[in-house]
Parts: structure tokens; sequence; C-alpha cells
């Protein structure tokens, strides 16, 4: 189909010529014997016999052509003969074209009627018998050819053999070659048929013969029938290759080229190069299809394979691989189509053939290939990634491979691949760094112009850096080795930003120690080349981290890999310096200036995240400035974190399993509280606020033991468990007064129910587990201590306190108990009116009774009051800042003892111990002398009355000498304020009481009497 | 002679060639007048030949010259002169057997070449002398070149150049001799057995229209040649009746198989000629037969030259059987047609076996027949020839084809032959015979059966 198309375009008309003459063949048989003969003769001779006179080309061409048609023994010599005529014919047409067809045209067009006479005969035998005219036609075709394209080859006209796109515009305009062409398609159309080998093998003979400049030819040709074509080059190649040996390829590979010295190759490289434009596909698949017939066990007759095919050559079947890698290291076409599939093929059995038939080579040869390949594999533009997982897959040691893919390969195999890998990478550092080099020296060379060598391989998997980083982090023996040491290239190569993500990505990926260890060793690979990694590092992860691009799991792991680099840092310190030092510093530092980003994390929805995002911030550095926003943030995050650690511990607790990580999360929060206090005034004031705050908020409550009060700090019904009361707003309302909370006044007592309704039902309090309470109050305490006692108030961070004693506590900072004693004022005391420090006679606190039971209330319902009360004690003088609260609460026990019928203190247990710790507290404060102070230690075994008879004298005694701060004077030698009690008025005058409450009770209270000695 | 070598070494190829030519010629002539018997041609010369000439490489050093194709012919068109204008025949016959008898050495490729190319050059430009000699050296000649040089013939005039068949249907009337040798060599090529190996129908209406013509034809090289018994070993056949019987014979079976083939070109138009043709064929092959008491008599043969060879009858049964049982097994589909085919088969082989046997061309014995006619299928005529001719005027209890003294006078070779009979199909009314005996079912011969026609004496 595709000859009739060609020939009805290049020859119009050509088959009605062809029917002419096979209707005028019969006047010619009916040449006598004797006129043949004749003819004959003047064909010899050239000599019209007849009239005597010479012949003229056309006359006799047209002779030649009569004898073509009636004496088959003439067959060969005219066929020889047109070869002059066509010969003539281009000389004249290539004249004609460098003379610029000046009106010279004559010769040319007076012959061009004879080519397309002879070409209508020609085409015609052709069609009737394919069979004998064909492998005839074809070969002389061929030969011709090549012979006018070699000979023709160095005129002016033509183009240089390596343009074969203008080579071929011009033949195929010059009628001669054009209906070679023509006919050798139409010979080759009909023997693809039975036998295209000898057809094609014609052809690339002459290819080879005349060699740069047929290929026009081969590829017009081979365009026409890609499928025949492209193979049988190949083969031709693969014969010619072997026949050459491997001993040129050296010079091949390094580009090096020797102009004639280039075998066959660089022909088969030249035509399929032409063929790839439209028939890569073909090309491929030809390829390939090579590759595996060459490594598949010949069998010794086997039918498909055509008689002449390399198949059956042992020889050329080994010869197949190292062919095929010249080729494609000779066209960057060739070996992009082949490359992306290739790896495909590259299963177990195929590589045993493969190791199998490079086994026999010899050593030198080998080296060569591997050079190629290793070559070749840099240079890929695409699929490196395969490739390099293929090999590493391979390359990887059998034991390893557990459940690859692939079954683990043959030890040779695996063998060859190592060596290939480790020569690739050998190859691509040296790339890599003499780039740089390059780069770095140009400015002295005139290479300056030069850009920087792109390295194909390296650029792809630029694109693949994640899927490196979690195949080196897998640990696998000898891979992660690999991959590292390309990751350091690809870094180097890529510069800051693939470093940078690289190095990211490892910190993300990492799972452990082991595997961090890695992103170091990165790192100090890298640092010498790229600075300022760890922070571009850190900043992306920041990044990241805005921009949610980490799952839950990810973004804990980079929080811990990043806590860990810091730490290194403090086990350095204890341990031998290592290399990590300043890379831990560098983290730190870079972690301390995006510690505002990382707090909100603590918030995170995922525990994982937020325990993890605390242990970072408890580890890492603060930074030297900060806005008060950013600290005010953190801080508030921070403490949040804290209650919520505690919370999940309780949870924790429950479940089991996750209790140790709930407990750690909390240590680390203790940690991050007490280090972040420590860090300025402005944070010291916020967290210690904030924590007392948060003890106290509804939500926090009933961590500490807590019932959650209302307004007026009686606990709350829960909805299901009160009953209903009947009480509704509008009968409320209606009764005017009786609904307005006049808070403070004497009228406005509710707090004990409707009136009219009775009390108000207290819910059962269900106090949680009274161990995990006991254990959140320590903790509680603990970090406020902590956070008091960290004299950061002083300036200094860390390290400036001299640890004089480590057994005893830290004096708590006064400063910070009052803040702690202010926060508490707020939180408990809800009315500022009468909330100055001095206390009035006891008999005005009659005015306070709403205020008083609310304070009371509170304490109730916040057992961690007094606990913190005692840390404001400590912290001397804060306590005096409390003295509202004391006041009330005090006031209220009074009235509770004062009304008390119970024989014994101890009948109401809560009033005796609200009663005992107050006093402590307040001898702890310093608000009591010692002797006073230590009256709650008879409490327990007085009657009520006796005991508000004490408190009596305790209000007295406060009343007395008024809790002011400024009686505390600073001793530099404790580092604690001190109250001189010495200076106040006599103390005797209020110990009255207490001695008389010893008499009467000298029987139980006679061990205590040493107590109250003044 | 030999001494001309130096001579002719510088010389160009061609004029090196002529010279050669030119010199030869004179030597044989010497060599005739000389008188010598049998004139013999030394040595010394066929190498002067084979390193002149043909160009065969004298030894492995020099590179061998060769002729370009023009060169080429121009040496065969002075051949051609040459052997026209030499009027004495046997010098003719010494010089061409000279330049092409085989040597059985590497030179005989280019000879068979260039012997290719003059007999094809010679048909061409009507060269008598040469075909006569080339007849001359079909006989003696192995017939593997026989055949060689008829498939180049063939080639060139019935495939290659379109239109150039009848410059070969020519060579009837210029060469009779070498006609009938080329229609031995081209039988023996094709047998038919393969598609390649079935004649163009070009050549086989050539050579059924030669046979038609003139049936002494195939006859000719036998009548001509003295029968020394000295015939080369492997040469062909004297007469073409062989491998002639064998195209008629298998030709329905090979057409038939052919059919089933896809064939592209226009093949289908020969199948529906072949037929007839075999048939035309068929009739004059046994006309021939018909011919050959009378000349084997003339020539006191009769009865002891087999011109049919018992051996190839045996090869052809063997491949009928074959091809029978192969045709029973494929074709279930057109069983009518292939059935037809068949008995056509059995009938045309049972009837040549007949006429052969006959007229004095196959002789063998009954039992021989029907030993490699056994596994044939069965066919009323062919059983009818098998179990015996109801020859009333021969003595039934000897061997009737053996030679006997009464054959002279038997009816059958007294009768004149009657060729004019072409419009009667030659197997109707033999094949119409047992179908008029129907009690007669088709079973393969048994040798302890009664004959029930056979005349009781």
């Amino acid at each position: 189909m595709l000859k009739d198309q060609t020939m009805s375009v290049v020859f119009d008309g050509n088959p009605l010529k062809a029917m002419q003459s096979s209707h005028t063949h019969t006047a010619q048989t009916a040449l006598s014997a004797q006129e043949l003969s004749q003819e004959i003769k003047s064909f010899i001779s050239g000599v019209d016999t007849v009239q005597g006179r010479k012949l003229s080309v056309r006359e006799h061409a047209r002779c030649a052509v009569r004898l073509l048609r009636s004496v088959p023994a003439c067959r060969g010599a005219v066929l020889e003969h047109l070869r002059g005529v066509y010969d003539e014919h281009v000389s004249a047409f290539l004249h004609n074209l460098e003379t610029e067809g000046d009106g010279s045209s004559g010769v040319s067009s007076n012959l061009e009627d004879i080519i397309q006479e002879v070409h209508g005969v020609l085409s015609e035998f052709i069609r009737l018998n394919p069979r004998a005219w064909a492998p005839l036609v074809s070969a002389w075709a061929v030969d011709l050819l090549g012979q006018l394209s070699s000979k023709h080859a160095g005129r002016r006209v033509a183009p240089h053999s390596s343009s074969l796109n203008e080579l071929l515009q011009l033949w195929m305009s010059c009628a001669a070659t054009r209906s070679l062409m023509e006919a050798y398609s139409q010979c080759l159309a009909a023997m693809l048929a039975w036998c295209p080998d000898a057809c094609v093998d014609a052809l690339l003979d002459t290819s080879v013969q005349h060699s740069p400049h047929f290929d026009w030819v081969v590829a017009h040709i081979g365009s026409a029938f890609p499928g025949t074509i492209i193979s049988r080059v190949l083969a031709c190649g693969l014969k010619d290759f072997c026949s050459h040996g491997a001993k040129d390829q050296g010079l091949l590979v390094m580009g090096a080229d020797k102009g004639s010295r280039v075998p066959k190759i660089g022909s088969v490289v030249g035509i399929l190069g032409h063929l790839a434009a439209h028939h890569s596909d073909s090309i491929r698949k030809e390829l390939l299809r090579m590759f595996q017939e060459s490594l598949t066990p010949s069998s010794p007759m086997s039918p498909t394979s055509s008689s002449t095919s390399w198949e059956n050559s042992p020889q050329l079947r080994r010869a197949a691989v190292p062919f095929l890698l010249q080729l494609a290291a000779m066209s960057p076409n060739l070996f992009g189509a082949v490359s992306a599939e290739l790896v495909e093929l590259l299963r177990p059995p195929v590589l045993l053939h493969l190791q199998a038939l490079l086994q026999g080579l010899p050593r030198e040869e080998l080296d060569n290939m591997l050079g190629l390949a290793v070559h070749l594999i840099s240079q890929s533009p695409s699929g490196g990634a395969r490739v390099l997982r293929f090999l590493a897959d391979t390359a990887t040691p059998a034991s390893v491979i557990i459940s690859g893919p692939t079954p683990s390969p043959h030890e040779g195999v695996r063998e060859g691949c190592d060596r290939l890998l480790q020569t690739l990478l050998l190859h691509l550092h040296k790339l890599v760094f003499n780039r740089m080099d390059g780069s770095e020296v140009s400015p002295h060379h005139s290479a300056s112009s030069q850009p920087q060598r792109v390295i194909p391989f390296l650029e792809e998997l630029q694109s693949h850096i994640g899927e490196l980083c979690a195949e080196t982090l897998r640990l696998e023996r000898k891979r992660h080795l690999w991959l590292h040491q390309l990751l350091c290239l690809l870094s180097v190569y890529g510069g800051p930003s693939v470093a940078t993500e690289a190095f990211c990505q490892l910190l993300t990926q990492a799972r452990n120690p082991e595997e961090l260890a890695l992103a170091w060793q990165l790192h100090t690979t890298l640092s010498s080349c790229i600075a300022g990694l760890i922070p571009a590092a850190v900043a992306r992860c920041v990044a990241q981290i805005h921009t949610h691009t980490l799952g839950p799991r990810q973004l804990r792991q980079l929080l811990l890999n990043l806590a860990a680099a810091i730490q290194s840092q403090d086990e350095e310190r204890r341990g031998a310096a290592g290399v990590q030092s300043s890379m831990a510093i560098q983290v730190g530092s870079a972690v301390s200036g995006h510690l505002h980003d990382f707090g909100p994390l603590l918030l995170h929805g995922d525990p994982a995240v937020s325990h993890a995002a605390v242990r970072l911030l408890s580890c890492s550095p603060l930074p030297r400035t900060s806005s008060p926003a950013h600290l005010l943030l953190l801080s508030r995050a921070a403490v949040t974190h804290f209650f919520l650690a505690l919370r999940r511990r309780g949870e924790g607790g429950k479940v089991g399993r996750d209790g140790g990580q709930a407990g750690e999360a909390v240590n680390w929060s203790v940690l991050l509280l007490s280090r972040f206090a420590a860090y300025s005034p402005l944070t010291l004031k916020a967290v210690l606020q904030q924590l007392v705050e948060g003890a106290l908020h509804k939500g926090n409550a009933e961590l500490f033991g807590g019932q959650i009060a209302d307004m007026s700090g009686a606990p709350v019904t829960s909805p299901s468990v009160s009953p209903d009361l009947g009480a509704s707003l509008l009968d409320i309302n209606c009764r005017f007064g009786t609904t307005v909370n006049f808070s403070g006044s004497v009228w406005s007592v509710f707090h004990a129910g409707v009136i009219g309704k009775g009390l108000k039902v207290r819910t059962a309090a269900n106090l949680p587990d009274p161990s995990g309470v006991i254990q959140n109050v320590q903790t509680l305490l603990a970090v406020i201590v902590q956070c008091c006692s960290s004299s950061g108030l002083n300036g200094s961070i860390n390290g400036s306190r001299p640890p004089s004693d480590p057994d005893e506590p830290a004096p708590i900072n006064a400063e910070a108990a009052k803040v702690i004693a202010v926060t508490l004022v707020e939180n408990v005391c809800p009315d500022v009116a009468n909330g100055e420090l001095s206390w009035p006679p006891e008999e005005h606190a009659r005015t306070t009774v709403e205020r008083d039971i609310h304070i009371r209330r509170c304490f109730e319902a916040h057992p961690v009051l007094f606990p913190l009360l005692q840390v404001v004690a400590a912290g001397r003088p804060a306590l005096c800042y409390c003295s509202a609260v004391l006041r009330g609460l005090l006031a209220t026990l009074l009235a509770h003892w004062e009304a008390s019928r119970e024989t014994l203190s101890t009948d109401s247990p809560w009033h005796l111990q609200a009663s005992c710790l107050l006093v402590s507290c307040m001898g702890e404060g310093q608000l009591l002398p010692p002797v006073l102070a230590n009256v709650h230690e008879a409490f327990p075994h007085l009657t009520p009355f006796e005991v508000r008879l004490l408190l009596l004298a305790v209000w007295e005694y406060v009343r007395g000498n008024g809790p002011m701060p400024q009686k505390f004077i600073f001793s530099s030698e404790k580092g604690l304020f001190c109250r001189d009690f010495s200076r106040d008025g006599d103390v005797a005058r209020y110990v009255a009481p207490i001695h008389s409450v010893l008499h009467k009770n000298i029987d139980r209270l006679g061990h205590l009497c040493w107590r109250f000695q003044l | 002679m030999g001494d001309i070598r130096q001579s002719l070494l510088p010389r160009d190829v061609l004029s090196a060639a002529k010279e050669l030519l030119y010199h030869l010629d004179i030597y044989i002539c010497n060599l005739v007048q000389s008188g010598r018997q049998p004139p013999q041609v030394d040595s010394k010369t066929l190498e002067l030949v084979e390193e002149f000439i043909l160009h065969a490489p004298k030894d492995r050093n020099t590179p061998a010259r060769r002729m370009s194709a023009l060169q080429e012919l121009q040496l065969l068109e002075i051949m051609c002169s040459c052997f026209q204008e030499q009027s004495r025949d046997t010098v003719r016959q010494l010089m061409f057997s000279a330049l092409f008898s085989l040597q059985g050495n590497q030179a005989d490729e280019s000879r068979m070449a260039l012997l290719s190319k003059l007999v094809s050059m010679a048909i061409a430009v009507g060269r008598v002398p040469i075909l006569e000699c080339a007849a001359t050296w079909l006989q003696r000649t192995h017939r593997v070149y026989c055949v060689r040089l008829a498939q180049v013939l063939v080639d060139d005039y019935c495939s290659m150049v379109p239109g150039s068949g009848p410059t070969l249907q020519n060579i009837h009337s210029a060469s009779p001799r070498f006609c009938c040798q080329f229609i031995t060599a081209v039988t023996t090529l094709y047998d038919l057995t393969s598609e390649e190996l079935t004649p163009p129908s070009e050549l086989l209406q050539m050579i059924v229209s030669w046979i038609q013509d003139d049936p002494r034809l195939v006859l000719i090289t036998f009548l001509n040649t003295p029968l020394s018994g000295s015939q080369p070993i492997s040469s062909l056949e004297v007469t073409p009746l062989g491998g002639l019987v064998r195209w008629c014979v298998k030709a329905p079976l090979a057409y038939r198989r052919d059919k089933k083939l896809p064939l592209t070109n226009g093949t289908s138009e020969s199948e529906t000629e072949a037929g007839p043709l075999f048939s035309a064929l068929h009739l004059s092959v046994l006309q021939v037969f018909m011919l050959l008491p009378n000349i084997l008599n003339e020539k006191g043969l009769f009865g002891r030259l087999a011109l049919l060879q018992m051996e190839s009858l045996a090869t052809l049964t063997s491949d009928l059987s074959r091809l029978l049982d192969q045709a029973d097994k494929h074709t279930h589909t057109s069983s009518a047609d292939t059935q037809a085919l068949s008995q056509l088969t059995l009938d045309r082989l049972a009837q040549a076996l007949q006429v052969a046997m006959a007229n004095g061309a196959l002789l063998c014995a009954r039992e021989d027949l029907r030993a490699i006619c056994s596994r044939l299928p069965h066919n009323n005529l062919l059983q009818l020839v098998l179990s015996g001719p109801v020859m009333y005027y021969n003595n039934i209890h000897t061997p009737p084809l053996a030679f006997s003294p009464h054959a002279a006078h038997s009816p059958i070779a007294s009768h004149p032959p009657h060729p004019a009979h072409p419009a009667h199909a030659p197997h109707t009314p033999l094949a119409a015979h047992p179908s008029s005996h129907p009690q007669y079912p088709a079973q393969p011969f048994m040798t302890g059966m009664p004959f029930p026609f056979r005349p009781s004496h």
C-alpha cells in the first residue's frame, strides 16, 4: 500500500506507463532473432549497426531497455549499463544545482525521461514477478545508490553527511536517486513477505561500505519500513561491533571522535536517531527485544528466528549487551527510549543470565562496560529513581532483603550490582566535586563562561529526596550507606535548597537515635560546603508545621528528633565532646528562634504531638530576646498543657500503658514551666498566675480534689441529681428583694438554699481517686515551688545559683510568692471591699459574713488552696497579701466553733483541719509568732469552744500586730525575709488564753506545754 | 597451447578471453584434423579456459579477475558468433565440451553460470548450433546440472521477462533435440511435490503444445542416440516419458493441494487451465506410448529396453499413496470432489501402466506392479489392470510383457496407432468399464481370488 502511494506521488501516471509498455511488448517480441542479435551488437558497441552511427546516451539506454525486455541473458549487462546512465544524470543534476540552473538543464531533462522509462520497466517487472525481480533489482538499486551517494558526497552542493535531512532532501529531488529509492522500496515491500533479510542485509552492507554518505537511504527506507529496518540495522550493527571488538569502546566513551575509525555503530546510531523521531516506540521495542533475546538461552534451531539472525551465534549474543550499552552511550535518544523499561526487565532470571553472559568476558572489557554503565546512569535524564532502587535492591545482601518485591538474587549478581553501585557513587562524587571545583576555579580561567555541568541523574533524583531519605532511614545493612552517600552528593549538587530538604526529611522521618544519627552525619559532611544548613532546615520544618503538611505522627517525630538533637548537647557536656556539639548548639539556637511557632503545638489535639512538643520546648534553650506577646502566649500554652498533662496522666493511669508517657509528659511540662518561669519576671508572673488560676479553674478543680463551685462558692449540683425545687425565676422575681444578691450584705444570705424550700441539697462529692489527687497536688506544688524558687527574678537564668546544699530546697522567692498570693486573693475573695491588710476587731467580721462564707466555701471546694497558701507562706512576706482571705476564713471558723455543740473538735473534721492548716500557715508566713503558731497542735485535743478561744487569740494578735510586709527584713545569710517579732508588742497578753486552755486540759496536753513557752 | 598463457596474462579480461577462444578454435581444428581418436582436449587447455574465460581463481594468492556484466555480454556475443560460424559439427562439439564440460572443480559454478547465459542468449537470438551442443551437453551431464540449466531457462523465459515465452517456444522448431532434452530436464525438475516444484503454467502450455504438435518430439533423443549402453550414470533419462507420466498422474492431486494454499497472485487461472492441459498431455503421452512398439521393433529393442523405469514408478506410487492418504485425512468437506480427483489420478495411473506395458515401455511382471500398487486405494480400472489384461491374444500363464517372440506379432503392436482421437477422452470408455459390473465393490486386490473374466482354457 505504501509502495503504491509513494509511487503515485513521485511518478505520476506510472502505472499507466507500465500498462502501455506491457501492451507494447508484443510488438517488441516481434523482433526476430536476427534483429535481436543486431540489437545486442549495437548495445555492446554503442554504435547503431544498421546505420553505422554512434548511439546517443538516450538511444543507447533505450536499446538497453529493449534488450532488458527481450533477452534475459543481457539482464546483468543492461543493469550495469544503466548505472552509467543514472550516474550521468546525477552528475548533470548536481552540476545544474551548482551552476544555479542557468539554462543548462538540457542534459538532465533529457535523461530524466529515460530514467522514468527504465523505472517504469523495472517496476512493471517487479510487479509482475516480484519473486524473481525484487532481489535482483533491490541489490542493484542499493548498490547503485551507495555508489552514487558516496561518489558525489564531496560535491559542493552536497550537504555534509551528518545532516541526514538535508541529504535526504537533496537526493530525493534528483530523479535518478529518487527512482532508485522507489524501486528499492517497491522491492522491499514485495520481499518483506518472504525474505526481508536478504534485502535489508544488502542495504546494510552497502551502508557499511559507503558508511556516512549512505545513511540517508537507510533512514528513508527505515521510516518506510520501520519494523524490519530497525531490527536489521541493530543486528547488523551488532555484527560489526562484534567483529571490531571492544577495543574501540574506551575511545568512544570519552567522546573522542576518531573520524574514519568509527565503525558501523556510528551509522547505526545515525540511522536509528533519524528514525527515533517517528518510530521511537518500535526502536525501543526492538532494543529491548535484542536485550532479552541475547539473554534467553538459545535453542539451537529456533524456528522463529530467521536464518541469518544474530540470535544463533553465541558470540554475537555475548556481544549484544556491550553493544547496546555502547549504542546507548552514543545516542541519548536511544538511551532515553530504553532506559525507562530496561529496569523492569531485569528480573532475577534475567540477571542470572546476564551474569552468566558477562562472566565470560575478559576483565578489561568488563571494566569498560562498568564505566559505560555508570556513565549512562549518571547521564540518564529520567527513571533514575527506579534504577537506583533496582540497584540497591539487588545489591543489598540477601539476608537483609526479607520481603522485598524481588526474591533474593544470586550472589554473583549481587556482587556485580554492588560494584556497579559503588562505582556509580564514586563517579558521581567526582562529577559533583569536580564541578564545584570548576565553578570555583573558573574566575581564573577562561572556562568561566562554561555553565555548571548538569548531571541528569542527580537532577532527576532531586525530586525523590523524600523517598531516598525514607529508604536511607530503613538502615538496611549496606543500603543506607550508599543512599546516604548519594544524599550527600545530591545535597552538594543541588545546593542549599536540596540540602535543606534532605536534612529536613531526615529530621522528620528518623525514628530512633541511630536513624537520627544519619542526619548528623549528613550535616557533618555538608557543613563544610553549605553554611546555615540547620537554621534553614528548622525554618523549613516550621514552615511545614504552619502549612499542616505533616501528619501527627510525622510532626511528633520531628519534634522528638529536634529535642533529641538539642539534648545531645547536654550529653556531650557530660561525656566526650563529639562532632555533634556545634550542631546541637546550632539546632538549639535555631529552635529557640522559633519557640513561638512550636508553642501552639503544646495544645495539639494529638497527645503524642503535644508530648513531643513539650519535650522539645522543655529542652530547647530560650531565646535571648523575645517579644512579650510571644512569651505570654507561650506561657499560657505551657500552663494549659500542664493541666492537660495532669489530666492525661490521671486518665492514662487507668488505661495503663500510656501512663508512663503521660507521667513523662507531666515531668517535661514541669521542667518547661520552671525553665520558662525562670526566664524573666514577666514569664514568671504569667506562669504563676496562670498556674494558680488554672488550679482553681472549674475545669481543673477536680484534678486537685476540688468540687465545681457556683458563684457563691457552693458546689453545684449536677442537673440530673438535683430534684426540681419548683423554683421559678418568675416567682423569685415577684417576691421582690429576695432574689437580688446583695453580696456582702446581711440580707442576702442565700447560700443555704431557697427560703421555704429547705437547705440546698449538697451533692455527694464524688471525689476522684484520692491518690491521683494527691499526686496532682504534689505535682502542682512542685511546679509552683520550682517556679518560685528559681531565682529568675534576679535575672540569672540557670547555673548562677550555687547549690549550697542540694537536699535543702531552695527558698521560695518572695516576689513569686506575692504573685501567688495576689492571684489567690483575686480568685478566692470576690469582694475588694474590706480588702485592707490590717485586721479589724473580731466583731467587725459580722459585716463581711457573706464574703467570709464565700471564702470558706472556696476552701472547702478547693483543697488545693491550703497547700498553695503554704507555698505563699514559705515565700515571706507574701502571706501578708492574703490577709483578707485569711481573715475571712478565720472568721468563718470562729463562727463555726462558736456555734458548734459537739463535744470534741474532731467531730467537725474539715473545720479542725482548716483551723490547723490556717494557723500553721500563718505561723510559717510569720504572721504569728512561734508560740501562737503552735496552737494548732493542740486543736485536735480540745473542745470546739476551746478551739475558738485559741483562734480568737490568734485573731487578736494579728489585729494587734498587723500583717504588714514592711515588717519583714531581708536576711542575706538566709536569703530570706524574716520578721523580728521582738519589735512587735508583747506576745504574752495573747498567750494567756493558751495557757488557760493548757491548764484546763493538762492531762491531755501536757506533752505540748513546751511548745507554748515564750 | 599452454605456452600462450604468458601472452594472455597482461591482457585485459575480455581480450584475453577472446584471444583464448580464438586459439581454442584453432587448436581444436588441428586436433580434429590430426584424426587422433578420440579427439581429446588436454588438461592444460582446460586450465586455460578456466583461468581466462571462467575466471576461476587459479590459486589462493592471486585474486580472481572478474568480468563486468558488459564484458561478459560481449564474450557471450563472441561465443555465439564463434559457434555460429564454425561449420564443423565435431569442432563445435569439442569446443563446447572443452568450455562447458563439468570438471568437478570449483570452476564449475562459473561454468554453469556462463553456460546458462549462453544458452539463454542462444535461445533469444536463435543460435541453433549452440542449442544442438547444449542438447548433447544435457545428455552427458549429471542430471543435477541439467536441471539447473533448465531452471535458469524457465526463470528467464517464463517468469523474469514477461512476454518472452514465445521465444522459448521457438526452440521446438529451432532444435528439436534441445527441446526434447529440455522437456526431460523440466519434468525431472518439477516433480509436483511442492508449489515451487510445480511448472509455471506458461511452461506447461508450451510443453503440451509441443507434444500435441509432434508427439515424436519426446522420442527424438531416443531416436537419435545410438544405444551403446554407455549412458553416463545419473544423466537424464532418455525420454521425458517417465516425468510426463508422473505429471499427468499427480497433477489432479497436486493442483488440488495447491488450491488449498492461499495464493495471492493469479494462479487460480492456471488452475483452471491446468486440468484440461494435463488431460491433453496425458492423451499425448499415451499416444507416444502407442508409437513405441514400431520404433522399438525397428531398433530391435522391444522388450529389452524399458523406457519407463520400474523404480521411478515405485516412487510415483508411493508418493501417490501418501498424497491420497493426506487427501483423505484433510478434506472431509469437499469429499465428493476429492474422491473424483483421486479416482482421476488412479485412472490415469492405470491407463498409463496398461498402455506402457502393452507397448513395451514398461517391462515388469504383474506381480511387481501389484506390489508397488498394493498401498493405493481401490480403483476399478487399476484393479483390472493389475489383475491382468484381457489379453486373448496372449498366454495368460506366461509373464505377459517379458520379452517374447510373440510380442512382435501382438495385435496391438500391429495396429497402426491412431493419434486422431483427440475428442475422445482416453479414459472414459475404460472408466465406464468397471461400473457396468457393480457386483465388484471397492476392495483391495486379493491375489487368491479367481478373476471372473479370465478366459478359461
